[in-house]
């Protein structure tokens, strides 16, 4: 009988342990419901049987409910064998704790000793499919003060569960030695259980979990876990992390006096690697620290910091209101970032699809972030010797010094320089900007941008980012730039002469640039006038250009000895109307050129009319072969035309008369000696008329026989 | 040899059957320096793709487009630069399909155009394959 009141002493303790557990929460609801120790404490000795040679010792608890978990059917049964040796088995239905349920454990105890103040199983196992596949080594002693449970899944996996407590205070301690992430993978949130989150699928982690308490609940918990090969992934295989280690800290303390908690956690990352579409995160000794207070209502970061090997440090602190997840305020603070890194690792990938998708960046930079009552307030971008390269060469930028604040509230003017640049491969200078900035639009009355060696002044710049990306306009001049450097920097024939000209209000519409008005220029001693201008996805992977273009009185000297085309004097017109580029090659375009009107001299060298046959004929040499011609170096003319209607890559050419017939005549003869030219090719493929005219322009001097 | 297949597949892509509804008149073969610029990217890339449409890591969905279908197929390293792959032949293939509706002076046939390519790409692919039907990824 004294095993008996043992046992029930035992229960008594047990009672005990469970009105502890309504410190745990101190909400009323739970405070209500917490302990119902549900009727039948059935507790009958059954067996001192006939056989008094195995008597029995059984009893059964229905169900136990708490607000931290709830049991159903706990059903223990003690066996004495014939040597004298007891045996413990213990069945529960179901155990759940936070709506996870295990179902169906059983503890089996083959050696047993239950003594006054201590029951000590030794050699026992745990049975519970829904932890661990097969049965579980486990041992565990329970005193009036005291319960260790010990399980040793497999090979060096050990799970120690051990509680303490006394009437002041309890102590909840479980260390774990190799421990299988997947056991616990069930007891994660909630959310882990969505068909598309990302699953644990391996991993260990070894170190000890704490809790601390007294009368009154909680006081404190401590983590130190280190974990390895850690990996998840889920079913896309798009959210997925690898053999990664970590070791992960955290310390929680109750303050009595503040009546509020103190918390930090501490986590290093020591390797591994992360794919977070579209983010790829490697490396090693990456570091973050979290910490400040909770009182209830708010949640408090203090000086916290994330340390990202090879990008930089960024610190952190805000105030959150709880728990509706209000940010009260906020400040990020982010010195000397390594660019480099950060665009490769962070901003690329999200810039795949976009134009900047092959941006190299590099230099360094500071950024402060502030946020107040829900509402960014201020941000702060610093850049520091910044470079900026368009890896298909479409635009750079050299040197890029910056300081760019902004506020909520308030008008900031930024400073921003740069060294040196290119967009589209024109040359760019120095230039410093003053940059207004007022909320989401960008001001800039006047700037004077160094292009080649001419200035473009840009007038009344202004830019709004909006719901469809960033609008623009500007209106402006360029002064004088010299043809030969502009034509060097774009790479195509040398030309002479300058470039100048009026740039009237030039918008962008998040899609097109355009040009209200028309784009007036002076090259070749004549003007060009430019209406209906407008570039369409300039940044993009095929631009397209599009625009009339009227050029007026163009001295054909400078013209032709721009191209070695061979001499011509006289002056023309040209009108290309309906142009259309595709990647800065003509697609359409209806163009004619004809003589200017007016008195000049008007003269043309028999090379250049060898050039002129040779794309529409060669009738003309060959008259000039067979007649005394050949004896003329240079001949008059009275009128000059061609035309030329581009469609799907041919060129239909006519010259000085307007209507189609099987000859058209490209060179109207006048004085003494004179000559006619006569073009018959009306189709030409274009990209073949263009070799010819390479294969001319190549030849300096075409030598007529 | 692939990218001999891929001119092949693209030349065939172009050629085919003519466009349904109201692209019926569009001139799929349309050659302009934009067409052939983009044509020529996505031969080269096609070289890197291939192995992913083969291993079903990337499949062909149904508005001519290509999509990451099964990154478990990718070791975890090589995932982000295969999304960047899949991203920038989107990119070009885009381009294309607006470039062969301005081309044909009709900018608003380019979903038709789209659509078009998409079956066109389904109808050329190699056998094991994955590409997308009726909202579900089918093999070849």
């Amino acid at each position: 009988m004294g095993r008996i009141n043992g046992l029930i002493r035992t229960m008594i303790s047990y009672s005990r342990r469970l009105r502890y557990a309504r410190y745990f929460n101190s909400n009323p609801m739970y405070n209500r419901a917490l302990i119902f120790l549900f009727a039948v404490i059935s507790c009958y000795i059954l067996v001192f049987s006939a056989s008094a040679a195995r008597p029995q010792l059984r009893f059964s608890v229905e169900d136990i409910k708490s607000p931290v978990f709830q049991t159903k059917s706990i059903i223990a049964r003690i066996d004495s064998g014939h040597s004298g040796a007891q045996e413990l088995t213990i069945g529960i239905e179901e155990i759940t704790v936070q709506n996870y349920a295990l179902k169906d454990i059983r503890v089996l105890c083959r050696s047993f000793q239950w003594h006054q103040k201590e029951i000590e199983c030794t050699n026992g196992q745990l049975i519970a499919r829904d932890l661990f596949v097969s049965p579980v080594p486990m041992q565990f002693v329970a005193t009036r003060s005291h319960l260790t449970i010990d399980l040793r899944p497999s090979g060096s996996e050990r799970w120690q569960f051990s509680v303490q407590w006394d009437d002041a205070f309890w102590h909840v301690v479980l260390a774990i030695e190799t421990g299988k992430m997947t056991h616990v993978t069930r007891w994660l949130p909630d959310i882990s259980d969505h068909e598309n989150f990302p699953k644990l699928t391996e991993g260990t982690f070894s170190g000890r979990i704490q809790f601390n308490g007294d009368l009154t609940g909680l006081t404190s918990a401590h983590i130190d876990l280190s974990v390895d090969v850690l990996a998840f992934s889920d079913p896309t295989g798009m959210h997925a992390g690898e053999n990664i280690a970590l070791s992960v800290k955290s310390n929680v303390m109750r303050n009595p006096q503040h009546q509020h908690w103190e918390w930090r956690g501490d986590v290093l990352w020591q390797q591994g690697a992360v794919f977070w579409q579209p983010l790829f995160f490697s490396g090693a000794d990456h570091y973050l620290n979290v910490q400040g207070v909770f009182d209830g209502k708010t949640l408090t970061l203090q000086d916290s910091h994330l340390a990202l090997s090879d990008i930089g440090t960024v610190k952190f602190s805000g105030v959150v209101d709880w728990p509706d997840g209000m940010v009260h305020r906020f400040r990020l603070d982010a010195d000397n970032i390594a660019l480099s890194a950060l665009s490769e690792q962070v901003l690329k990938p999200f810039l795949a699809d976009t134009m900047f998708a092959e941006l190299e960046v590099s230099g360094q930079s500071d950024f402060t972030l502030q946020v107040r009552d829900g509402t960014l307030r201020r941000v702060k971008l610093s850049l520091d010797d910044v470079n900026i390269v368009d890896q298909r060469n479409r635009f750079a930028f050299h040197r890029i010094n910056a300081h760019i604040p902004w506020r909520a509230d308030n008008t900031t003017v930024a400073d921003i320089s740069f060294l040196n640049g290119h967009v589209l491969r024109i040359p760019l200078g120095t230039v410093r900007v003053p940059l207004e900035i007022k909320d989401s639009r960008l001001l800039l009355p006047q700037l004077a941008l160094p292009v080649l060696d001419g200035i473009l002044k840009l007038e009344d710049f202004s830019a709004a980012y909006t719901d469809d990306g960033w609008r623009w306009e500007f209106g402006g001049e360029l002064t004088p730039v010299s043809m030969e450097a502009l034509t060097e920097a774009l790479q195509i024939q040398p030309m002479h002469g300058i470039l100048s000209g009026y740039i009237p209000k030039v918008r962008y519409d998040g899609e097109s640039v355009s040009v209200n008005g028309v784009l007036q220029i002076n090259v070749f001693d004549g003007s060009v006038v430019i209406h209906q201008l407008k570039l369409i996805e300039p940044m993009g992977l095929t631009p397209h250009l599009t625009a009339d273009i009227a050029m007026r009185n163009l001295d054909l000297g400078l013209l032709t000895s721009a191209f070695s085309f061979g001499k011509v004097e006289g002056r023309v017109d040209i009108d290309v109307n309906q142009l259309e580029l595709a990647n800065w090659k003509p697609i359409h375009f209806n163009a004619r050129l004809f003589s200017s009107p007016g008195s000049y001299t008007r003269r043309i060298s028999q090379a250049a009319i060898r050039n002129i046959s040779a794309l529409g004929g060669e009738g003309a040499v060959v008259a000039i072969q067979r007649s005394f011609l050949r004896f003329f170096e240079e001949f008059s003319y009275a009128e000059i035309g061609w035309r030329c209607a581009l469609r799907f890559n041919v060129c239909y050419m006519g010259g000085i008369e307007p209507e189609p017939k099987s000859s058209y005549t490209l060179i109207r003869g006048g004085g003494i000696p004179s000559i006619n030219v006569m073009g018959y090719n009306r189709d030409v493929n274009w990209q073949e008329l263009i070799t010819r005219l390479q294969r001319i322009t190549q030849e300096n001097e075409p030598v007529i026989q | 040899m692939v990218s001999r297949f891929y001119s092949v597949l693209l030349f065939m892509a172009l050629m085919l059957a003519p466009l349904t509804g109201q692209a019926q008149e569009a001139n799929l073969e349309i050659n302009t320096p934009a067409i052939a610029n983009i044509k020529q990217s996505m031969q080269n890339r096609h070289t890197q793709l291939v192995q992913y449409y083969t291993s079903g890591a990337v499949g062909l969905t149904q508005d001519g487009m290509v999509t990451m279908r099964d990154a478990n197929a990718v070791p975890l390293a090589q995932r982000q630069a295969v999304n960047t792959l899949v991203a920038a032949e989107n990119q070009d293939r885009a381009a294309l399909y607006r470039e062969i509706a301005r081309a044909n002076n009709h900018p608003e046939w380019e979903s038709k155009i789209r659509a078009t390519f998409g079956q066109r790409w389904t109808n050329l692919a190699r056998p094991g394959w994955w590409y997308q039907a009726g909202g579900a990824w089918k093999q070849k």
